[in-house]
């Protein structure tokens, strides 16, 4: 373990490490464009360079390997004029993009000249001119103009994706980033260039000229696609949720995320929402308050349970929600209703254990791992075939389904709703709206749930590791999470100073959605 | 005072090309020596000679030899044929008339380093040399000097030549590496050293045309005899490719140390009639300026052209006359650097397309005077920043020139300010 | 000397105080009748103040020499606002030496102070403080401007141009 001093500062690190990972390690700041700790060093930035005692001229930080006493230094004089020299060589021929360029706020080039003084530039010449607005591929768009060609992205595409998709084509400052004729940059991980692009030349077709980065806020959160757990943060403000990006973790998900988990934040926002609880039948809904919708389904249930003994109920549950709530929920059913009539939705057995071989698994459910575990430690272990027997033979009466928050991976949503409408009572439990509930002919409540990002909890992933998460934001104030609607079903109350009031999903100004004829 | 006819002894004899003219004036007798030689001895030989890389950096031959590792890796030997510094022809002269003196050459150096395979990069733009190249390689394999146990000596070697595509990049070593293993020829981050990791990351050694052939002679005469030439941190002899303002332009063989002035106004045949003497550029494009006082004192050696603030370089000698613009030469030398960056680190990238554009705007009046001193500055911060000397390269002519000709820029700025009105555009 | 003066009985009289203020009006009012032209008060409407080139009025989106709108949505000038009055959506634009444009730039403007920070953060002299001040409607609800009222209105005579154009820039080399 190596000791070096940085700017005084006394540091150890990992034999073989780089002084740029020393630097990283130790928080002190230290410009750089090229590197990232998830690829190859390319050493073309020229931007960490430091001072190293005994050695005269500067050397770069990425690429110099840790000696045990080396006494390293980036705030003199010379080091400073010479990363200023160097920010000066990669904007001279950068466009003056910033007003329409989403990477504003976030920006690499711009952090670096707020912080060297926001001088005047002496370049009086004609910058060079590149191709704009290029189609990469289906979801990613590039600039040549403000590619400051620093090659992670090329990188990434050989290293980490490995469908070599990019080049950089042509030489000298007239060098950009490319893809050859027919071949565009189309794999399930093309997103992750627009996140370490450190500029904005390659942007995002989804997230492009949304919403400007200064107007977010981001919470970490985990990713409800498959059962990887992708550790991601979430980027939202009070009209909703805009985009997921990937938060590092070594063991799970390294540094990066699959396009398929970015579209995780589609479903949540407002548009498609339960927005309250309905009650009805053959598509007449009632729209009811939430809590009482809640507390007549539990009388339902608890009059059936009565009349009819345990076994003429049923609890459908899918892989999307926290261990926390199916404890709760569990708890109820099983301890509270006495009734072993627990089933698990798996929406696509067939393709439970396939792996594209970087982070994307065919089970597309976050927490299943988590709701085997739970149905274990209750005791139940519900075969579909006696749900099945139980809804022919009418000895099931009423099915409480927890149904998926992410409708599109439940490719037999229509077929499972008709199935188990076949009782006479449904209990669906949803984040979102469905048509299909309005053929069920039995007496249906539906239920509005709270998605992954409205409620703190667990997820346990494939390999068993429960990774737990905060609150992020509210969307539907008036949804439930599962454990408490297992409050509601019991029918004891809520706590209601504990619920967090929601956002309402839409930017409002007061004065002016009141103000109508004065 | 003649030239030293070392390795150019028999160029003027046609024959010499083929194999059969160059055995009969001494060739390939040299080989059977080395290879019974221990290989270890050679490369001893090479260190007492003092021989140093004559393909512009100078560095001692035989200390490169020495960085290999023993881990017992396949080594490549790779000659450097790229000859991409304006200015610069001797290689080529080498390759047209005499290809077997530079594969007799190569062949000691890969039995000294325990290479097994060797290649000639030789630029896109030669073909002569090239087709005259592999002719000779298919005479060497057929009279058993390459191939499997070559002269029954059980050392094994193959040759190949291989053609670059116009990059002058190519020629940095670690770009021509790029360029053989097929990706682009962007020079590779130095440590690791091709020594140690080089052609297909195996430890490899570049060394200039001129280089290896002049190990033939070292072995054939010893490293002693080397040392008669030149001077002592500068031993041997060296070609020169003299060109410019001069009666005789070419190629000549001298040794090492001799005063500028000499090869210019004796061997050369000194300026054309009616010009005078302005400035010289001793090394090739990259070498900074010398005025003309400096000119006539200047030696052609490693040590005397560093003190004076030049270098040696690949030894292209470019006369400049008075009647040449120090402002125009300027631009056409920036304009082939930009032309010629690879792309890969920023401040050569950036900085030679911006010292060039300055240089345009300059000749044609577009400039002030403080443009100068923005090239100057330009200059210095992209000296010594980036990953191969490309940079170093156009920086050090860039700040040679506005320093020694200041009064000629400003005089050009103030003349076709005038003459253009005075518009910057912008 | 005390600084509290103590009133005789004199000085509790109110009555010449009363005529002192009613003499101040009176001839104050006699004064602007003779001379009307000097008068501090206009009769508006038919006499109006004519403001500097500089007063933050009405705001103006300009366009470009085609016509259409000079806005980059780059939002600089929603950050900015004070009253935090000013929506845009920003959308892709199909010529790509424009790229970015607004499809809906909204200001409420009974929310807006007219401060003019809008005007001073917007980079390429896309949102002015107009001249003109006088715009009266009978529904709140007609406060919040769209692109149309901005840029367009009759008033603005086709647009007003902006000074800084992206052509001339790119050809500018900068």
């Amino acid at each position: 373990m190596p000791k070096l001093k940085i700017n005084g500062k006394d540091v150890e690190v990992p034999q073989g490490s780089t002084i740029i990972q020393a630097f990283k390690a130790s928080g002190v700041e230290i410009c750089h464009y090229c590197w990232h700790p998830g690829l190859s060093v390319a050493g073309v930035c020229r931007l960490c360079m430091v001072q190293i005692e005994g050695i005269p001229k500067l050397q770069i930080a990425c690429n110099t390997e840790v000696k045990e006493g080396m006494v390293v230094n980036n705030t003199a004089q010379g080091v400073q004029e010479t990363v200023k020299w160097g920010l000066d060589f990669h904007l001279i021929n950068h466009p003056l993009d910033c007003p329409i360029c989403d990477q504003a706020g976030e920006c690499g080039l711009q952090d670096q000249y707020m912080q060297f003084g926001q001088y005047d530039p002496q370049m009086a010449e004609h910058k060079v001119k590149k191709h704009k607005v290029i189609d990469l591929g289906p979801t990613v768009v590039l600039d040549s103009e403000r590619c400051i060609l620093c090659s992670r992205c090329v990188r990434f595409m050989d290293e980490v994706s490995k469908t070599h998709e990019l080049g950089i084509f042509n030489r000298g400052d007239r060098s950009e980033i490319g893809t050859v004729e027919g071949k565009p940059l189309a794999n399930n991980y093309s997103l992750n260039t627009v996140d370490i692009c450190p500029v904005g030349a390659l942007t995002s077709k989804d997230f492009r000229f949304r919403q400007r980065v200064w107007y977010l806020k981001e919470a970490d959160s985990i990713c409800p696609g498959c059962s990887t757990g992708c550790n991601v943060k979430v980027s939202y403000n009070e009209e909703g949720l805009w985009r997921i990006k990937p938060r590092e973790n070594k063991e799970v998900n390294g540094y990066w995320m699959c396009d398929v988990g970015r579209d995780s934040y589609k479903f949540v926002n407002l548009k498609g929402r339960l927005l309250g609880g309905r009650v009805g039948r053959r598509g007449s809904w009632q729209d009811v308050d939430v809590v009482d919708a809640a507390r007549s389904a539990g009388l339902k249930l608890r009059e059936t349970v009565e009349k009819f003994g345990p076994d003429s109920v049923a609890l459908v549950l899918t892989g999307q929600f926290t261990n926390e709530e199916y404890k709760d929920l569990l708890g109820f059913f099983v301890s509270n209703l006495k009734s072993k009539n627990v089933f698990h939705w798996l929406n696509n057995p067939d393709k439970v254990n396939e792996f594209d071989g970087l982070l994307f698994r065919g089970d597309r459910n976050p927490n299943t791992k988590g709701l085997v575990g739970a149905m274990i430690a209750a005791g139940v272990s519900g075969k579909w075939e006696s749900l099945q027997s139980g809804l022919a033979g009418k000895k099931i009466k009423l099915v409480l389904v927890a149904g998926p928050e992410n409708q599109a991976v439940f490719p037999d949503l229509e077929e499972k709703v008709k199935f188990l409408g076949q009782a006479e009572s449904l209990v669906w439990m949803t984040s979102g709206t469905s048509t299909v509930l309005d053929q069920v002919m039995a007496e249906t409540w539906q239920i509005p749930l709270k998605t992954y990002i409205e409620k703190a909890g667990s997820f346990t992933t494939y390999q068993g590791k429960v990774q737990s998460f905060k609150l992020g934001t509210t969307i539907v104030a008036q949804a439930l999470n599962l454990s408490e609607v297992a409050e509601l079903l019991a029918g004891r109350d809520l706590n209601w100073n504990l619920r967090p009031g929601g956002v309402g999903g839409v930017k409002v100004n007061y004065s002016t959605a009141q103000r109508g004829a004065l | 005072m003649g030239q030293t006819r070392l390795l150019t002894e028999h160029y003027d004899k046609p024959e010499f090309q083929k194999l059969d003219g160059y055995k009969k004036h001494g060739g390939y007798a040299v080989l059977p020596k080395a290879l019974g030689m221990d290989p270890k001895a050679i490369t001893e030989q090479v260190k007492a000679s003092g021989l140093r890389g004559r393909g512009g950096a100078g560095f001692p031959t035989g200390t490169k030899w020495s960085f290999l590792p023993a881990n017992g890796e396949p080594r490549y030997l790779l000659c450097n044929a790229d000859e991409g510094e304006p200015g610069t022809f001797k290689d080529r002269l080498m390759m047209e008339r005499a290809p077997h003196q530079l594969i007799e050459g190569m062949i000691i150096s890969a039995f000294a380093i325990a290479s097994k395979k060797s290649y000639i990069y030789v630029r896109g733009e030669y073909d002569y040399s090239k087709a005259v190249l592999r002719t000779a390689l298919d005479e060497a394999y057929q009279a058993g000097y390459l191939g499997k146990n070559i002269l029954g000596s059980g050392f094994d070697h193959d040759m190949d030549v291989y053609s670059g595509a116009g990059a002058y990049i190519c020629g940095e070593e670690t770009g021509m590496i790029s360029s053989l293993e097929g990706l682009k020829g962007q020079p590779k981050l130095k440590p690791p050293f091709p020594a140690v990791k080089g052609y297909l990351r195996k430890p490899t050694i570049v060394n200039n045309v001129e280089t290896l052939a002049a190990v033939k002679y070292i072995i054939r005469d010893g490293g002693a005899a080397y040392r008669k030439y030149g001077t002592e941190k500068s031993p041997g002899t060296k070609l020169f490719s003299v060109s410019g303002s001069v009666v005789k332009p070419g190629n000549i063989e001298v040794p090492l140390g001799m005063p500028l002035k000499d090869i210019i106004f004796d061997l050369c045949g000194g300026l054309k009639p009616g010009r005078k003497l302005k400035a010289v550029i001793p090394g090739g494009s990259s070498a900074p300026v010398l005025t003309a006082d400096e000119a006539m004192k200047a030696a052609m050696d490693y040590e005397c052209l560093a003190q004076m603030g030049s270098m040696l370089g690949s030894g292209a000698i470019i006369v400049i006359d008075d009647s040449h613009s120090m402002v125009d030469l300027l631009q056409v030398t920036l304009h082939f650097y930009h032309h010629e960056s690879c792309g890969q680190c920023t401040p050569c990238r950036e900085g030679t397309g911006w010292i060039s554009k300055i240089l345009h705007d300059i000749v044609a009046g577009h400039a002030e005077t403080k443009d100068i001193d923005l090239v100057k500055k330009i200059s210095e911060q992209m000296m010594g920043k980036t990953i191969c000397a490309l940079s170093d390269a156009a920086a050090m002519p860039a700040i040679s020139f506005v320093t020694k000709f200041r009064s000629e820029f400003e005089q050009h700025i103030q003349a076709a300010k005038s003459a253009s009105g005075g518009l910057h555009h912008a | 000397m005390s600084l509290v003066k103590r009133p005789d009985a004199k000085a509790e009289w109110f009555l010449p105080g009363i005529l002192a203020g009613l003499w101040f009006t009176l001839k104050k009012m006699l004064w602007n009748l003779f001379n009307q032209q000097k008068m501090q008060t206009l009769n508006y409407p038919e006499q109006k103040y004519e403001y500097g080139p500089r007063f933050k009025g009405n705001h103006v989106l300009t366009v470009k020499k085609d016509g259409s709108i000079r806005c980059t949505a780059c939002m600089l000038c929603a950050t900015n606002c004070p009253a935090q009055c000013i929506k845009i959506t920003a959308a892709e634009n199909p010529d790509p030496s424009v790229e970015k444009y607004p499809i809906a730039y909204e200001i409420d403007v009974l929310r807006c102070v007219f401060c003019g920070f809008c005007e001073e953060a917007c980079p390429v002299d896309a949102i002015r403080m107009g001249p003109e001040w006088q715009t009266a409607a009978l529904n709140g609800s007609k406060f919040t401007y769209d692109i149309q009222q901005l840029a367009y209105r009759p008033q603005l005579k086709g647009g007003v141009l902006s000074v800084l154009d992206d052509q001339e820039r790119h050809q500018a080399g900068i």
